[in-house]
This record gives structure tokens, C-alpha cells and sequence, in this order.
């Protein structure tokens, strides 16, 4: 991991000042010397000084163009696959799942990763990640039967979520899938399930604590409040339930460790508790996810490279904690994490191409990408690089980033350090892989190539849509033509 | 063709330019500081594109846009007019 500092845009700065402070009053032209070839030329660009406190988007200029991308010439990517691309490391999403893996096995034996399928349900980046090792955790019929039809067994899925139907229940407990308990509605539902099936049926319970603010009350039940006893209690109670299981997701990331070290401790103080007053005994806890990935929120003010807790820290954090439950070592409960962003965000690359670049009536420049939010929802909550993908020279200017929707909200960035690009450049935007994919829209554009690249091998992932397939549910009634 | 510039510049030989009007500074890079420089020294608007191509490996297509748009940051930042 490279650790920036922030001090170093600053000297820069200072030196920038500093080289003008020498003024010389230059005469000179080319005539004075003897030329054998000609210069290397980059584009003309006059930047004007604006001086002031560094602001909240100080990040070190990336100059420096990223012109391949895992072995491959970026050109040529996507000249043989189009503009905007999603390019997926693929040894990088593998190392990313063995490092937290580990970071979490060395600390708790039991620890068992089940990857959020809604960060990026994919089919290639659900099978490589369940190729490693990892368990699914879904959150809707549909995910479950993605799941399913990549031959993932009922007892290795985690069903959340505050809604599920009585026919997917039916499916989840028929084929043992691991189910934590919403709300008491569907607690009924899952009764009367048991009732059908004619046996008791195990449970996990979600629970939610006053952690963050604003806090995720949205889901589960509060401990703070008794609703989360209560809600053990009230599954004791019928008869038909057999609780085994206790969830809690603190919310998305979360560079906070102390919110994962008092989510953990309210696990541990929960679970002693319903031990003691109602005799459970846990076979899993889940601390859901939330881990943090290499991305600057909007409004941080320092970048993610100096913000963002490593596997390590997360587990450092949460395992010893646990380990002081109420149990014998070898008792101890199996462990689920839920990571999506901190695994998938990193691995992918969109490159994309400069549409337009025009001057604002503020003086100030913008560019046009050809990639707008409806690919790359995510500039709602990061403030993304964009890194020249040749040689742009080494001007950086304060860009406004504007994607290619006719839309005025599609702005991919305010302020961004970008090079000198002309229409056609290319630029990449690293870590773009949580989220944007699962949550793109079609809009206007039909929406890009995604390629996956290990062993030097360019694998398309997902082809880009075409009209016909956009269109292919849709039906124009007779009655509308004639 | 004196007029062309709003007022006196110092340029430095990193590209650090002055404006001794309004007082403000700017950085150019090298092929904008040699665009200047050409400007500074009485260069025709027209034979821009020609001064660059035989200093700098670029092709012309590329050149009159870049220079170009030179232009049009130039004014905007109300350097020349
Ligand atoms: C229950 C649950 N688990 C895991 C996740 C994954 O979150 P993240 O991508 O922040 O790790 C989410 C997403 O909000 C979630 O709701």
C-alpha cells in the first residue's frame, strides 16, 4: 500500500513559488542553439496560480500515465473492445479475498468470508470468489437463485435482508440455507413454514445497535431499546424456532474501528445475556460488512490511502473481542463477515474516453467523459481519480469531471486533478468495482463491455448490450401501428 | 503586432510567467511556454502552427488544434486579445 503524503503537494507548491521568485527577463531564441532532433511536444497549457489553503481534494497529481492495465496497453483494450470498458483484475480480486481470509483465520480459526452479492453479482466475480473460498450472502430471491444456479448449496448462503417472500423462505429452509430473522412479520411467516415442514427450524436473529449516526436502524432489531431480547424470546416462545444465529451489519464504509470494537462487544454482551436468561447457544455470529476500500469519500478530507484500515486492522479489531464470548475455546461459534466493497472495489478499472473538454464561464476547465453516472453510481459517494492513459504531460489542472448523459446531475467530479486530454484521450478510473455494476442503469447509452484478465488472458465477462436485447421484453401491441 | 499582448510579461525559463498589470502568475509547460515566447517576440498568429511542428514531434492536424485551443485559454485568461 503506498502511503501519500500530504506534505509533499504543499512543497511542491512551495517550490512552484519558489522557482518564480528567480524572474529572468529571457530572450532567448531558438537560434541561439543547434537542434539534432526535434523536442518531445505535449500539449500548450497555461495554468494560472490561484493561492490559498490546500484544499479538501489534495491528493498527490497522477501524471503519470497508466497506459496498461494488468499487462495490457490500455489503447489496445479498447480498440478491440470498445469505450467505456470495465477491465477486472482477476489476481487481484483473488489476492484481496486470501489476504482478509487470512487476516481473520489467524485471529479466529472459525472465520468464514460470505460475499455480498449485491456489491457485484456478476457471475464471473461470484464464481472466482467462490472459487476461493467464499460462501454467498444474499439479500433477494434473486440473488439466492444466482447463487443457486452457480451451484453454490443451499447451506453455504446467507439470506438477509428486510424482505423476503414465504416461497423464497420455503426454497432457503428446504435447501438449509442460513436465515437471519428481519423483523416479526417474517418471523410468522417463517413459523408457519415450520408448521408445513412439520419441524423446528433454525434461525438467526439480526440485531442492530446505536453505533453511527445516522444509526442503521433500518434492519433487524435494537438491542439498545430490549427489541432484540425480545425478539429471541418471542422466537423461543412458539416452539417452532430454534434461534442459532446472530447478525449484525454496522452499515458501508466504515473506516471507523472503534464502531466494529462496539459492535463486537454488544455481540459478545448480547450473546452472554440470551446465554444466561434463555439458554441460547450460538453455532454462528455474523458481523456482516462494511470494510473499507481504497476510495476517498465526497466529503473526507484526507484520501483513502491514509484513511482506509487494512484486513488486518478489521480483524485485529473484532476477533479478540469475540474470543472473550461466552464459550470454550473450542465452542466457539463459526464467524461471518460479509465484505463487498473492500473486495470487489479495487479489482476493477473502468477506462473511459474524453468526449469534450470546454471552458467554464468561471474560467475554471471541464471535461466530457463518455461514461456518465448511469454506469459509475458511485461519484454519489467517491470522489474518483481519473488517470491519464497516455502521455498527457505533467500539467495537472482543477477539472470539473462531467459524465455523457444529457442529464445536468451527471457530474462524475467537481474538482479533479486531470492532465491536459484531448478528445479521444483515454483516462482510467481506478476501484470503480463495488456497486456500479450491480446498480447501472440503462440510460441513453447501451451499457459496456466488462473484461476479466489473469495469465495475460483477456476474458469478456459481460457483453455489451445491444439495441435488440434492451428492447427484447418490450411488445407494441397491433392496435398502436396501424 | 505589440497590441496582441493586454500588457508587459516576464517569462522565466521554467515557464513561470509573470503579468506585471494585474500582477497575476501562471505556469506554462514547454510547448506553451514556447508558443509565448513566439508571441513575445513579434511571431504571426499564422505561423504558430509551423514554429511548433519543426521544434516539437507532433503532427500538424494535431498542432493547429492544440494551438488552437492555446489560443482560446490565452484569451480567456484576457492574456492576449
Ligand atoms: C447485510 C449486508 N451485508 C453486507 C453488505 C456489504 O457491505 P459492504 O459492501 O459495505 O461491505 C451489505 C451492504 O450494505 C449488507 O446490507
Amino acid at each position: 500500500m503506498v502511503v501519500f503524503n500530504v506534505l509533499s503537494v504543499h512543497s511542491m507548491f512551495s517550490q512552484l513559488l519558489f522557482a518564480g521568485s528567480s524572474l529572468l527577463n529571457l530572450k532567448i531564441r531558438t537560434d541561439d542553439y543547434t537542434m539534432t532532433e526535434k523536442r518531445h511536444y505535449s500539449k500548450p497549457t497555461i495554468i494560472r496560480h490561484t493561492v490559498g489553503v490546500m484544499n479538501k481534494y489534495g491528493r498527490p497529481p497522477a501524471t503519470v500515465p497508466m497506459n496498461r492495465l494488468v499487462g495490457h496497453e490500455v489503447k489496445e483494450l479498447v480498440e478491440n473492445y470498445g469505450s467505456p470498458l470495465f477491465v477486472l483484475n482477476v489476481q487481484e480480486l483473488r489476492d484481496n479475498y486470501r489476504d482478509m481470509s487470512r487476516a481473520f483465520m489467524t485471529r479466529y480459526p472459525k472465520a468464514q468470508i460470505a460475499y455480498s452479492y449485491k456489491t457485484n453479482y456478476m457471475k464471473a466475480v461470484c464464481s472466482i470468489l467462490h472459487q476461493e473460498g467464499a460462501w454467498a450472502e444474499v439479500v433477494s430471491g434473486f440473488e439466492y437463485d444466482i447463487a443457486r444456479n452457480l451451484n453454490m448449496a443451499g447451506e453455504n448462503i446467507i439470506f438477509n435482508g428486510p424482505y423476503k417472500t414465504k416461497a423464497e423462505l420455503m426454497r432457503a429452509f428446504s435447501e438449509k440455507a442460513l436465515v437471519n430473522i428481519d423483523n416479526y412479520d417474517e418471523m410468522q411467516v417463517i413459523e408457519d413454514i415450520a408448521e408445513e415442514l412439520g419441524t423446528v427450524l433454525e434461525v438467526g436473529i439480526r440485531i442492530n445497535m446505536d453505533l453511527n449516526s445516522p444509526p442503521w436502524h433500518k434492519f433487524g432489531f435494537n438491542l439498545e431499546a430490549g427489541h432484540a431480547f425480545e425478539a429471541v424470546k418471542r422466537a423461543l416462545a412458539s416452539g417452532k424456532l430454534k434461534v442459532v444465529g446472530l447478525h449484525i451489519h454496522v452499515g458501508t464504509y466504515i473506516d471507523d474501528l472503534t464502531i466494529y470494537s462496539r459492535a463486537a462487544q454488544g455481540m459478545v454482551e448480547f450473546y452472554r445475556y440470551i446465554k444466561e436468561q434463555l439458554g441460547v447457544t450460538l453455532k454462528y455470529w455474523d458481523m456482516g460488512g462494511g470494510y473499507a476500500s481504497h476510495n476517498t469519500l465526497n466529503w473526507a478530507w484526507l484520501p483513502a490511502e491514509q484513511t482506509c484500515p487494512t484486513y488486518d486492522h478489521y480483524a485485529e479489531t473484532i476477533c479478540p473481542i469475540l474470543l472473550n464470548g461466552p464459550f470454550a475455546a473450542e465452542d466457539a461459534p463459526k464467524l461471518f463477515l460479509e465484505p463487498g466493497r473492500a473486495l470487489v472495489d479495487e479489482p476493477f478499472s473502468l477506462i473511459t474516453s474524453v468526449a469534450a473538454q470546454k471552458r467554464m464561464p468561471n474560467g475554471g476547465r471541464g471535461i466530457v467523459l463518455d461514461a456518465g453516472m448511469n454506469i459509475l453510481s458511485s461519484v454519489q459517494w467517491y470522489s474518483y481519480n481519473f488517470q491519464t492513459g497516455q502521455d498527457s504531460g505533467s500539467m495537472i489542472e482543477d477539472t470539473t469531471v462531467y459524465g455523457g448523459l444529457c442529464m445536468n446531475i451527471d457530474v462524475l467530479r467537481e474538482s479533479a486533478s486531470v492532465p491536459q486530454v484531448r478528445r479521444g484521450d483515454l483516462l482510467v478510473i481506478p476501484h470503480v468495482g463495488a456497486y456500479n455494476i450491480s446498480q447501472s442503469w440503462q440510460f441513453i447509452y447501451l451499457r459496456p463491455n466488462v473484461i476479466a484478465i489473469e495469465d495475460g488472458e483477456v476474458h469478456v465477462i459481460k457483453k455489451a448490450e445491444t439495441r435488440e436485447y434492451v428492447q427484447e421484453f418490450e411488445q407494441v401491441p397491433d392496435t398502436f401501428t396501424k | 503586432m505589440d497590441s496582441f499582448l493586454h500588457s508587459e510579461f516576464t517569462l522565466s525559463e521554467s515557464g513561470f510567467l509573470f503579468d506585471h498589470g494585474t500582477g497575476l502568475t501562471y505556469t506554462l509547460n514547454e510547448t506553451g511556454r514556447f508558443i509565448f515566447q513566439k508571441i513575445q517576440d513579434g511571431s504571426h498568429a499564422n505561423n504558430l502552427v509551423e514554429l511548433v511542428t519543426s521544434e516539437f514531434e507532433v503532427a500538424e492536424d494535431i498542432a493547429r488544434k492544440d494551438v488552437d485551443d492555446f489560443f482560446r485559454q490565452l484569451k480567456e485568461a484576457r492574456i492576449i486579445h
